[in-house]
């Protein structure tokens, strides 16, 4: 297993070396000269000079390619073109409003999720497993940005209850929470059904297990069989699930950043997009990938843990 | 299962296992009619041709112009004039909502066709020549694309490229083809071991020909399945992008795009997020019930339960 999991985190290095690639290539489809376009209409000769040097926009490819990379491995992500702030404090800045809206949205979706679909197993006959089915079909049906616009719409204007933009008085716990709620239960709310689903799926598959009727057999209370044998190994699709969906999270964060205004990851990068500031877009694309990576790999690494028996070569 | 089109020897086998067995349109057919036997499913289905009727034929079935104004009834709560109200240029919502069904399908299918023509290409030429170089230039091409948070560098080539409907297209079909290609990789895998792939080299066809010839045509009903998936998919993110400028470019009635006006004016206009909020969820829920019942249909362990 070891041997597999070094090879998993071996593999990292070249597809970053891609990613990086990839967004410096991104420069160069950019139409016309990337300096004036990113200096808008107004732009003197001299600052788009200035600026052509400052990036090396004025050098061969390759030897732009280096410096980029060169660049990025010494944490250097550039300056961005409209405030002049170094690119990675901007993000360093934005991160922590991510993290905490990711995290808190996909934290209780997971614990409601998972316990919801293990409840649903367990009583398989009763109304919950088609209440949890509905559920899941209604969280997928429903995108991260249109929940939030209807939430928004709901609790914001037709009854005005919650607060709709911004993140809270920096230091103040209560008003920073109550700013999280609907931006956090708008990105969480289709995991809750579709975790339950599959865990659902999972525990009803698990709970037939041979296993399962040994320990039913040495007389193990039932709740114990369910929570502490069974939902063990039910859980491990939901492990996959979560680390490929931290990509769709980062995303889902995007739509709820702009429709929420709060600062983070995802304002950051749309903000640059429309200032066409490419430093900046390119830094929080940067970012955002590895954060995904990591996840993934972190998702890969803890399924050879969570489940022995699966084999690697 | 009891259907005409299936001959004695094919009697009593699951759909997934004609998969392997017949010819990728038959499989198509079978399992059209094994998914509307699904609960759910044929609601899926009929959904999804209520959506491509209003997509094909917007221009006879929407009640007026989707982009004639009329500013003496803007923000107009739904009438019999107009069903769903108007919007701040006292446009129809019900005629752009339709309309936009046609946008929404023409940018999903466009993006699945093309990210499935490209990824099955490659995971077939990859799978083909496993172990090879080229084989791991291919998978590390997927890698490095599948590392991206999809949205997030669909945003990131429009916003390169310049937002319009091609670029849209282009931006999702980028984004999504290392999953058909891994999809395809791992089913020519296992077709290429099949006598009639050994049998085609052993008379020295030229290896695109066997790739064209024999195995694409062999693994075509997996990559279908996702097909269905990833145009509900594709459908949000168009909407997605549309939404924060990034796409599709107005007046063009996306739904996206009208969400973004309905969010100018959520204050005093809840109809104009309203009904696009609702189409978009209706047709993620037709997508979802119709890629529930394919599921089903392909695994015969589900049928069972």
């Amino acid at each position: 297993m070891l041997k597999y999991i070094i090879k998993r985190a071996l593999w990292v290095i070249p597809t970053l070396l891609g990613v990086l690639i990839i967004l410096f290539s991104l420069t160069y489809l950019m139409p016309g000269d990337p300096a004036s376009a990113m200096l808008g209409p107004r732009a003197t000769p001299e600052l788009v000079a200035e600026l052509n040097q400052r990036l090396h926009l004025d050098r061969a490819m390759p030897v732009r390619l280096g410096y980029y990379l060169l660049g990025v491995a010494k944490g250097d992500l550039g300056t961005s073109v409209w405030s002049g702030h170094k690119v990675s404090s901007l993000l360093a800045e934005a991160l922590p409003h991510t993290a905490l809206l990711a995290l808190t949205s996909l934290g209780v979706a997971a614990l409601i999720g998972i316990l919801l679909g293990a409840f649903a197993a367990v009583r398989r006959d009763s109304p919950i497993g088609g209440g949890v089915t509905i559920a899941s079909l209604l969280g997928v049906a429903v995108p991260d940005f249109v929940a939030a616009l209807l939430l928004m719409l709901l609790f914001c204007v037709q009854i005005p209850i919650l607060p709709a933009l911004g993140a809270g008085a920096a230091g103040d716990p209560i008003d920073i929470a109550v700013h999280l709620i609907l931006p956090a239960t708008a990105l969480g709310i289709g995991w809750v059904g579709y975790l339950a689903r599959l865990t659902r799926e999972s525990m009803l598959d698990v709970l037939d297990a041979d296993y399962i009727r040994t320990a039913r057999a040495f007389a193990i209370p039932r709740r114990a069989i369910a929570y502490r044998y069974a939902l063990k190994n039910a859980v491990i699709p939901s492990i996959t699930v979560i680390g490929l969906g931290v990509g769709k999270l980062l995303g889902g964060a995007v739509f709820v950043e702009i429709i929420f205004s709060r600062p983070g990851i995802g304002k950051l990068i749309v903000d640059a997009v429309y200032a066409r500031d490419f430093p900046v877009v390119q830094g929080g694309i940067l970012v955002a990938t590895i954060l995904f990576v990591l996840a993934n790999l972190a998702a890969d690494i803890s399924y050879a843990f969570v489940d022995p028996r699966i084999q690697y070569d | 299962m009891k259907t005409d089109t299936i001959n004695q020897a094919e009697v009593g086998m699951s759909p997934a296992q004609l998969v392997l067995k017949r010819k990728w349109t038959d499989t198509l057919r079978v399992t059209l009619r094994a998914v509307v036997k699904v609960k759910g499913g044929l609601w899926g289905g009929i959904f999804i041709s209520i959506m491509l009727i209003c997509a094909i034929g917007a221009q006879w079935i929407s009640p007026s112009d989707p982009n004639a104004q009329d500013i003496m009834h803007r923000f107009a709560g739904p009438s019999l004039d107009h069903f769903f109200g108007t919007d701040y240029l006292g446009r129809d919502i019900f005629s752009r909502i339709i309309y936009g069904c046609r946008i929404a399908v023409m940018v999903a299918f466009g993006a699945v066709t093309l990210s499935s023509i490209v990824g099955v290409f490659l995971g077939v030429v990859s799978g083909y020549n496993e172990g090879k170089k080229i084989d791991y230039f291919i998978i590390w091409l997927f890698d490095i694309v599948r590392s991206f948070p999809q949205i997030i560098l669909a945003l990131a080539i429009v916003a390169v490229l310049g937002p319009s409907l091609f670029n849209v297209v282009i931006a999702l079909a980028f984004t999504a083809f290392p999953f058909y290609g891994r999809v395809a990789r791992a089913q020519t895998l296992s077709v290429k071991e099949a006598d009639y792939v050994k049998a085609a080299e052993a008379m020295g066809l030229k290896p695109l020909k066997i790739i064209s010839r024999h195995i694409t045509p062999n693994i075509m009903a997996p990559v279908i399945v996702c097909l269905g998936m990833d145009m509900a998919t594709m459908i949000v993110w168009e909407s997605g992008l549309s939404f924060l400028g990034l796409g599709v470019r107005p007046p063009t009635a996306s739904w996206g795009i009208m969400l973004r006006n309905g969010y100018k004016y959520i204050q005093t206009s809840p109809w104009m997020i309203l009904w696009p909020a609702l189409a978009i969820a209706l047709a993620m829920i037709a997508f979802s019930l119709f890629s529930e019942g394919l599921r089903v249909a392909l695994d015969p362990k589900e049928r069972e339960r």
